[in-house]
């Protein structure tokens, strides 16, 4: 299948039949239509298609869109922008092969490694170590914050609040910004080098998480830390997240002028501008 | 480029689910002690068991190879081809 199969006598836009620049134009001397020189695949371009899975990828593709193109041609539906493949069978299919796929997962695996019943909880013996589940490691760390809740000279040398009421308010500070986040940032980038500063806030963020997480068990860290102290701990935990922030920071912005002149470069060669 | 990052990733992730396999039947003391990593079983495992330990332990190599070979190695090596073609050009 070449380019030329299914580009002749397609209108897709009402105007004039698009080619890709082969023929003469009645022996005036230049096609009708010379993509710039930059738009025309490179020979790594065609070579990239002709094996492997690049080839099969491109198979598909073209088979889909020559697919869309008869059925635009023998229907009179009006031209609409969307690039979509057909549930049936395009979507079912590959998302039967990856039902298939966790679910085999699942079975080998609950299978060949059953999972451990641990004894009945105990209502008369306390575990030394209290934990919640993994994933609100850094909620309970925002509970630990005594160090920080000032005392307020005001009050002479009292808190405001006391210290469970201070977590509490902790929690909803962090919460509260992470919800602010998608207004204040519309998410326009597809890549954290697009946006520096939002990028190494997120990594910042991370690192706070679990930095934060650590306050909590920070005693049972410190014994297997020599250097580590308790006070070092809990000010590494704000520290670190601040120095990831401007390490974070640098990467991305050294890295953006070369990375977006790339993403240009590939962008517009793949999909020219009309 | 993804083409290299699936083949890493694919044979990470296969590997090393049979080494995690073999791990956690012949090398996991209990839910309480080591897991995967501890020292194997004093008794006789006969030779299927032996050949398992054997295969869980190419099995965790070819991961850690593999993965490093196509995420590290091939991309390093055509970065620095491209780099000597390049300055070839410009002499």
């Amino acid at each position: 299948m070449t380019e030329r199969d299914h580009t002749e006598g397609v209108r897709t836009d009402g105007g004039e039949a698009q080619t890709d620049g082969g023929e003469t134009d009645g022996g005036a001397g230049l096609p009708a239509n010379v993509p710039p020189d930059d738009q025309t695949p490179t020979w790594h371009d065609r070579k990239a298609r002709t094996q492997g899975l690049s080839r099969l990828t491109y198979e598909y593709f073209e088979r889909a869109r020559y697919e869309d193109q008869v059925l635009r041609q023998e229907s009179d539906y009006v031209e609409r922008d969307v690039l979509a493949f057909p549930t049936w069978p395009h979507e079912t299919i590959r998302n039967l092969a990856i039902t298939s796929f966790f679910l085999g997962m699942m079975f080998f695996v609950s299978a060949a490694l059953p999972p451990h019943l641990p004894d009945p909880a105990d209502p008369a013996n306390t575990p030394p170590v209290i934990l919640p589940d993994w994933y609100l490691y850094w909620s309970f760390g925002l509970l630990h914050l005594d160090p920080i809740n000032p005392n307020l000279a005001i009050l002479g040398g009292d808190k405001l609040v006391s210290d469970r009421v201070y977590g509490v308010l902790a929690n909803l500070v962090v919460v509260g910004f992470i919800a602010m986040v998608p207004f204040l940032n519309k998410g326009s980038a597809r890549r954290p080098v697009e946006e520096p500063f939002w990028g190494a806030l997120g990594v910042a963020g991370v690192v706070f998480a679990i930095t934060i997480a650590i306050v909590p068990i920070q005693n049972i860290v410190a014994e297997f830390i020599d250097i580590m102290t308790i006070n070092l701990l809990f000010a590494l935990s704000f520290i670190l997240p601040v120095v990831a922030f401007f390490i974070a920071y640098a990467v991305l912005k050294t890295m953006q002028e070369g990375y977006m002149y790339e993403l240009n470069k590939r962008y517009y060669r793949l999909r020219p501008p009309r | 480029m993804a083409d290299e990052f699936i083949k890493g990733l694919a044979i990470l992730t296969g590997s090393g689910m049979v080494w995690f396999t073999v791990a956690a039947w012949y090398r996991t003391e209990g839910f309480g002690g080591t897991q995967l990593i501890a020292p194997r079983p004093e008794e006789d495992l006969g030779t299927y068991g032996e050949a398992l330990l054997v295969i869980g332990d190419i099995a965790l190599y070819f991961a850690l190879i593999g993965a490093i070979t196509f995420w590290v190695l091939v991309p390093a090596f055509r970065e620095g081809r491209r780099a000597w073609e390049e300055r070839q050009r410009a002499d």
